[in-house]
């Protein structure tokens, strides 16, 4: 099991190898949600003639904003079609060769990229805490960060092991592209990533408890901020990890039935 | 050891008809196809002995390759190899075997080869006197030591296989499936990986099976041939023995004032044929050769092994 600091080694290493877009997504795209959502929250609260909405003020919502699409990023990793992609271009092939299971292997890379951008979330806290006005009423610190952290880390194991579900769909049709879309959709919308949860009608969040959409994106978002229970917090990781088992166990169902089907590209 | 019987894979590929009818047809219902890529196979290969499979595209190497290092899954019959089955995937086996493609990249693009050879020590659980012996042995052997630290995309196509060589033999594996690993290099490229895989043949005995259109390749590395033609095994042998079994013919090349032709005809009749081509033209030069062992293969791919 050694193997696997390494293969965090050689993802960072890949990822520093293009050190520009490190910067690109994190100033580029949390700047331009950010700037989206806080024009929109803020017309939303002039037009209501609030200052706070279903336990939110305009300063909370904009910090909820900014948190957001780290997270996601944290959750949904680099590699949209991480698995799908090297099926149908045969690359998948090296992984099958090597003597080591090859979900372990996609695991560890998916989770360094996780890592990776829960720096970057770390990065944005400390910007964020050194250089902005305190106007945000929230309990906000080094220790919620690090434990929304280590939150949305479980998260992405939930996430990683949906996504493969729908990823070695690859082994039986052509295409699975819009599944994929469609899975990071839902787990955004249901998840709270599009608009917090408290906004979602009761019964709809009576459903979604039972789900594991509000632990992959509402409650690590909502326990960086500080305003998450111990209880909220464990009830989470114990709900993200039945969900994680079950998924396991219909991964590993899944590829003992599809990799007949492998054909890694030609003949 | 390896060691086949009666091998049989079946690929079922959906087809459409041409155009949109045929496009919205598929919408509801689509017609599948299978095809055989390999159809009853059967092979003994021992310990140190190296195998030429030879074919045409389409024909099933690849296939066999990919099922005995246990990509692919056979869709019926029996193969083991070091007395596992590869398509189970045992670790214990795949510590011992090495496969090498020549279309498709192994090592990590975006990263100097050094970087995963590295990962392939800890994968494959190698201890640092042998990385480091088999590094310098394989460096050395392949002239490529002031390569490794640069980004593999930026190698060129012949050092991009030389480090996958490397990576593929840093393990000392004893079972080595080699996928066209020449395709598309210079000649003087392919004439290096040749003469390191010979010596390399030599020097530690794998079991090692080659595949490659580059009929030097075969020529000079593999005693023994196998051709597969539609997914079944038209000869198994050696190279020299097909070659005298079709070589009853003479390949007669003339360059009259007019043209330049070439002529295959039995050995039997070279004197009358000869004697026709000189009442008949007005012959400036007249060449008499063995036919060249792509024709010959290619006459065994084209007729099997009856008179081409």
């Amino acid at each position: 099991m050694n193997w696997w600091r390494h293969v965090m080694a050689m993802e960072i290493r890949k990822i520093l190898a293009y050190r520009s877009d490190f910067w690109i997504i994190f100033l580029g795209q949390t700047a331009v949600q950010l700037v989206i959502a806080t024009a929109l929250w803020k017309s939303i609260f002039e037009t209501q003639g609030t200052i706070q909405m279903n336990g939110f003020t305009l300063p909370m919502m904009t910090l909820y904003y900014l948190i957001v699409p780290i997270g996601m990023r944290m959750l949904t990793g680099e590699n949209i079609g991480f698995i799908s992609r090297e099926i149908y271009d045969g690359s998948f092939n090296r992984y099958l060769i090597y003597p080591l299971s090859v979900f372990q292997y996609k695991a560890v890379t998916y989770l360094t990229y996780s890592l990776f951008y829960g720096v970057q979330l770390i990065l944005l806290f400390s910007i964020y805490q050194f250089t902005m006005i305190d106007v945000t009423p929230t309990l906000m610190t080094f220790v919620h960060l690090f434990e929304g952290v280590a939150l949305f880390l479980i998260s992405a194991t939930t996430y990683v092991l949906m996504a493969m579900l729908i990823e070695l769909l690859a082994l039986w049709a052509d295409n699975i592209w819009t599944l994929v879309v469609m899975l990071r959709f839902f787990t955004s919308f249901f998840g709270g990533g599009f608009i917090p949860l408290a906004f979602f009608p009761l019964w709809a969040r009576e459903i979604l408890v039972f789900t594991p959409f509000p632990y992959l994106v509402s409650l690590p978002v909502r326990t960086v901020m500080g305003q998450s229970s111990s209880i909220e917090i464990t009830l989470g990781i114990v709900v993200l990890l039945c969900w994680s088992f079950f998924f396991m166990g219909c991964v590993a169902l899944m590829w003992n039935k599809g990799q007949k089907n492998y054909s890694g590209v030609g003949i | 050891m390896i060691n086949v019987q009666n091998l049989t894979k079946s690929f079922t590929t959906h087809v459409k008809e041409p155009g949109l009818k045929g496009s919205l047809k598929s919408l509801i219902k689509r017609d599948k196809k299978t095809k055989f890529a390999l159809n009853g196979v059967n092979l003994q290969i021992k310990q140190g002995e190296i195998v030429g499979l030879i074919g045409a595209n389409g024909a099933g190497k690849t296939t066999l390759i990919k099922i005995l290092a246990g990509i692919v899954h056979p869709t019926s019959g029996e193969a083991t190899v070091l007395g596992y089955k590869p398509w189970q995937r045992d670790n214990r086996y795949r510590k011992q075997m090495s496969l090498i493609m020549g279309q498709k990249a192994q090592v990590w693009w975006d990263l100097p080869a050094l970087d995963s050879f590295i990962l392939l020590k800890e994968i494959y659980q190698i201890d640092n006197f042998t990385y480091k012996k088999n590094l310098e042995f394989l460096s050395d052997t392949l002239m490529i030591k002031d390569q490794l630290k640069i980004q593999v995309r930026r190698l060129s196509l012949g050092e991009r296989m030389k480090v996958e060589l490397m990576a593929a033999l840093l393990h000392n594996p004893r079972v080595i499936f080699l996928d066209e690993p020449t395709i598309g290099l210079d000649i003087s490229a392919q004439k290096a990986v040749r003469e390191f895989m010979k010596n390399y043949q030599v020097e530690f005995k794998p079991i090692t099976i080659l595949t490659s259109h580059y009929m030097a390749d075969i020529q000079e590395l593999c005693p023994r041939i196998v051709i597969i033609k539609e997914g079944q095994f038209v000869y198994d042998g050696s190279l020299s023995k097909v070659q005298r079994m079709l070589g009853d013919n003479k390949v007669l090349s003339v360059t009259t004032e007019k043209e330049i032709f070439q002529l295959e005809v039995p050995r039997t009749e070279l004197s009358i044929k000869t004697k026709e081509i000189f009442e008949n033209h007005n012959v400036l030069d007249l060449n008499i050769q063995d036919p060249s062992i792509e024709n010959i293969i290619e006459s065994i791919m084209r007729n099997g092994l009856g008179p081409p």
